[in-house]
């Protein structure tokens, strides 16, 4: 009886945790593979330096480049343009690509610098 | 080198201990003493001397110049010892180092001391690895400095109270492997390891919660908890302590749970470790905000938690059949049982927590990386959380006179967090424009924006609001060139809750930059400037320290002459914006070429254009938001009582 319970008990965690774990995750990809699904992914990027990036209302729109093919997308992160965002080296974008607008919406943004201080190198 | 020698001798005493400890067959208590007070000492002389060359300013020390600077306060530059990676494994092992002696002298068994000691030994060989000492040939005059988003005083103290919760949960892992390896039923050493987690849990929960408070009043995006790793990885040891306390109670009163006691002891100091590996080896760079470096360190972590969880795990299943059996609970409705059910919820808890951070690793092993989002652990740990509430609620109904008056207050605490959670994340919020004398409402708050006040010399500035009458200022600490380095929150606090206003980094369009030919004019539309002269000032060792121009502004009829300069810092150069020509410039120098022919100049708009722009800011109310800060007091607080019973 004990025992019963306590199997029960686990079961129901694992099928639990796992349902939530499943429909949470996110895996990390290329911007060719997030143009390929309308799931939720992670895409690391480069800044696109050919594309000024707006912020508009509470919508912040940039451009991300991938590191090896070059390929862009167009990114609107649902909140305010992130502090360091000129300064990034790296951006990774959460969120889901929509083929409607042919657009990456991002619910979070992570930001990579180089070294979070200040200083520029004399010339010369 | 002096400190590396130092934190040698640290090693040596420490194996020393371990070996006389494990060796002989009864151990001189003096000679352990001596030896784990001798250890501690050159451990504590090193971290002393790492506090020295951080005061002296010795910046040919690599950590030093990474992490202070000449014109810190003292606060800041005691607090720099711990602000990188190397220098918080020193804290940390200090802290070890300094329980083992006091381990000493409180009649503890050879054994427990032996393993406690082999913790210290593989402690002092990481720090040793990565050594806060390590010293660079750069010759460098102004370290960096602490990121001014840690120039905090609550900053200042989180790693500390963090490390001694860390460091004092190899106490009860030490006692229970000691107990094991020498009279594995014995129920002697749950006493004394009582203690030492409950001093451990409420040092570890302190350390969070400062850290959730800094998070709330600092950085400014609205939230006490993200969810990030660095936090989750200190969240499941603290969720896994609170097993093992409550584990450890049971224990001494039914033999039967003293397996199970053993168990968590182990578990919970392996997720220390593995908490540590995780944040610190630089694995999850590419999903954590917080920013630490790669480092080749991992691989030695993680060959310490292998060897915690694999060594404690096996010590157990050896003994297993030693250890007392018996029923755990008689019927459902016994205090043991909810108290049971209780530790399994919250193992619940952290396993879907562990799982959460643990995703990137886990994702590459079967296949590609992935990473969950903060849903996920709101999602699914909310049915658990309410239901160990629902628990308690009832067990404190039923079972109240068990607990002592630090048990009662924890209890209490924990359940005003549960409940203050839930409240203050009722508010509302809005992000809005706003004009310099510009309103907006929420939730039945006037917030009208004053603008901004400067203090360029001590590179900071405040946004000004004016909240139902009140003045509420943001401080913005900024970098050399005038841009935002750290903004923080304007709070306005009341019995009902706090009106929280995030301003966001404003949109400046009017950035010029010109290129200075020596004795050439230039113009910036409306004022012209002549490149005159520069310099470059060298050390006794003919190393560069400052670079200076010499340069002449005018409108035509009247003329200034300023000297901008660029310092130089271990990552190049840092130079100041500067208020020129009676206020109508700003303009800070950004480069000299080293034939000092050209210079670049940098024209930002000046402090009171930026006061008059708009500004975006984040507005939103905490309800009785005081209630989190008062309840997770009282749990630290009721946990410290505990341990006097």
């Amino acid at each position: 009886m004990r025992k019963i319970f306590l199997i029960v008990l686990l079961v129901g965690f694992v099928a639990y945790a796992g349902f939530n774990l499943a429909e949470s995750v996110t895996p990390y990809v290329s911007i060719a593979e997030a143009r390929a699904t309308s799931n939720g992914v992670q895409v690391k990027g480069l800044r696109d330096k050919n594309f000024e990036p707006q912020q508009v209302g509470d919508k912040f729109n940039f451009s991300l480049q991938d590191e090896q093919t070059g390929e862009t997308m167009r990114v609107v992160f649902d909140g305010m343009k992130p502090d360091q965002f000129d300064e990034a080296f790296h951006i990774v974008a959460v969120g889901k690509y929509e083929a409607a607008d042919e657009t990456f919406h991002a619910k979070k943004l992570l930001i990579k610098c180089p070294s979070k201080y200040e200083g520029q190198q004399p010339q010369g | 080198m002096t400190g590396n020698l130092l934190l040698g001798g640290g090693l040596a005493f420490a194996l020393a201990a371990m070996t006389i400890c494990f060796v002989q067959k009864i151990p001189s208590a003096r000679l352990v003493k001596v030896t784990a007070l001798t250890s501690a000492g050159f451990i504590t002389a090193a971290s002393l001397l790492l506090w020295i060359l951080i005061f002296e300013n010795n910046f040919g020390v690599e950590y030093v110049a990474a992490y202070s600077s000449t014109t810190m306060p003292t606060l800041y530059k005691i607090s720099a010892f711990w602000a990188g990676q190397q220098g918080s494994f020193l804290l940390w092992l200090l802290i070890h180092a300094i329980a083992g002696a006091v381990l000493t002298f409180r009649r503890t068994q050879a054994a427990a001391l032996g393993i406690y000691f082999l913790m210290q030994s593989l402690l002092v060989s990481l720090v040793l690895a990565k050594s806060p000492f390590a010293e660079h040939s750069a010759q460098v005059f102004e370290g960096i400095g602490l990121n001014p988003l840690l120039q905090d005083f609550w900053m200042a103290i989180h790693p500390p109270i963090i490390f001694v919760g860390y460091a004092l949960l190899a106490v009860p892992f030490a006692l229970s492997l000691g107990s094991l390896l020498t009279e594995a039923a014995s129920r002697s050493w749950l006493e004394e390891a009582r203690k030492w987690t409950l001093l451990a849990w409420s040092f570890l929960g302190a350390g969070i919660f400062i850290g959730g408070y800094w998070a709330y009043k600092v950085l400014g995006w609205g939230g006490y908890w993200g969810w990030d790793p660095v936090e989750n990885s200190s969240l499941v040891p603290w969720l896994l302590a609170a097993v093992l306390l409550h584990l450890i109670n049971l224990a001494r009163k039914k033999p039967a749970v003293l397996a199970q006691a053993h168990v968590a002891a182990t578990f919970t100091y392996a997720l220390v470790i593995y908490g540590t590996f995780l944040t610190r080896s630089g694995i999850l760079g590419d999903f954590s905000v917080h920013s630490f470096a790669g480092s080749n360190i991992g691989l030695a972590i993680a060959l310490v938690n292998a060897l915690v969880l694999i060594g404690g795990l096996t010590i157990i299943l050896i003994k297993a059949k030693a250890l007392p059996q018996g029923e755990l609970y008689k019927s459902y409705s016994d205090a043991s049982f909810i108290v049971l059910l209780s530790c399994l919820l919250i193992i619940f808890i952290a396993t879907i927590v562990w799982i959460g951070m643990s995703m990137p690793l886990l994702s590459q092993i079967v296949g590609e990386a992935a990473a969950v989002d903060s849903d996920f652990y709101i999602k699914s740990t909310t049915p658990i959380a309410l239901t160990l509430a629902a628990l308690m609620i009832y067990t404190f109904a039923k079972f109240r006179q068990m607990l002592s008056i630090g048990g009662k207050v924890a209890h209490v605490g924990f359940l005003g967090m549960l409940i203050a959670i839930v409240i203050s994340s009722q508010g509302e919020t809005v992000t809005q424009e706003l004009k310099p004398q510009a309103k907006a409402l929420i939730a039945g708050h006037e917030v009208i924006y004053e603008g901004q006040v400067f203090q360029e010399d001590e590179l900071q500035k405040f946004y000004v609001y004016n909240v139902d009458g009140e003045t509420v200022r943001a401080l913005t600490k900024l970098h050399g060139n005038g841009t935002d380095a750290a903004r923080e929150p304007g709070i306005l606090k009341s019995f009902g809750g706090d009106v929280y206003i995030a301003p966001h980094a404003q949109t400046i369009d009017s950035v010029q930059e010109l290129m200075l030919t020596k004795g050439l004019f230039a113009m910036d539309g409306e004022l012209g400037y002549t490149f005159e002269d520069a310099k470059i000032d060298y050390d006794d060792n003919n190393q560069p320290i400052q670079a200076s121009a010499a340069i002449t502004i005018t409108d035509g009829e009247v003329e200034e002459v300023i000297h901008p300069l660029i310092t130089v810092t271990p990552d190049g150069g840092a130079s100041k914006s500067m208020e020129v020509f009676n206020g109508r410039r700003r303009v800070r120098l950004t480069g000299i070429s080293g034939d000092l022919e050209k210079a670049r100049l940098e024209i930002l708009p000046t402090y009171e254009r930026l006061s008059a722009m708009p500004v975006t800011v984040t507005i939103s109310t905490k309800p009785y938001i005081w209630l989190l800060w008062l309840s997770v007091a009282a749990i630290c607080a009721g946990t410290l009582l505990a341990i006097k019973k």
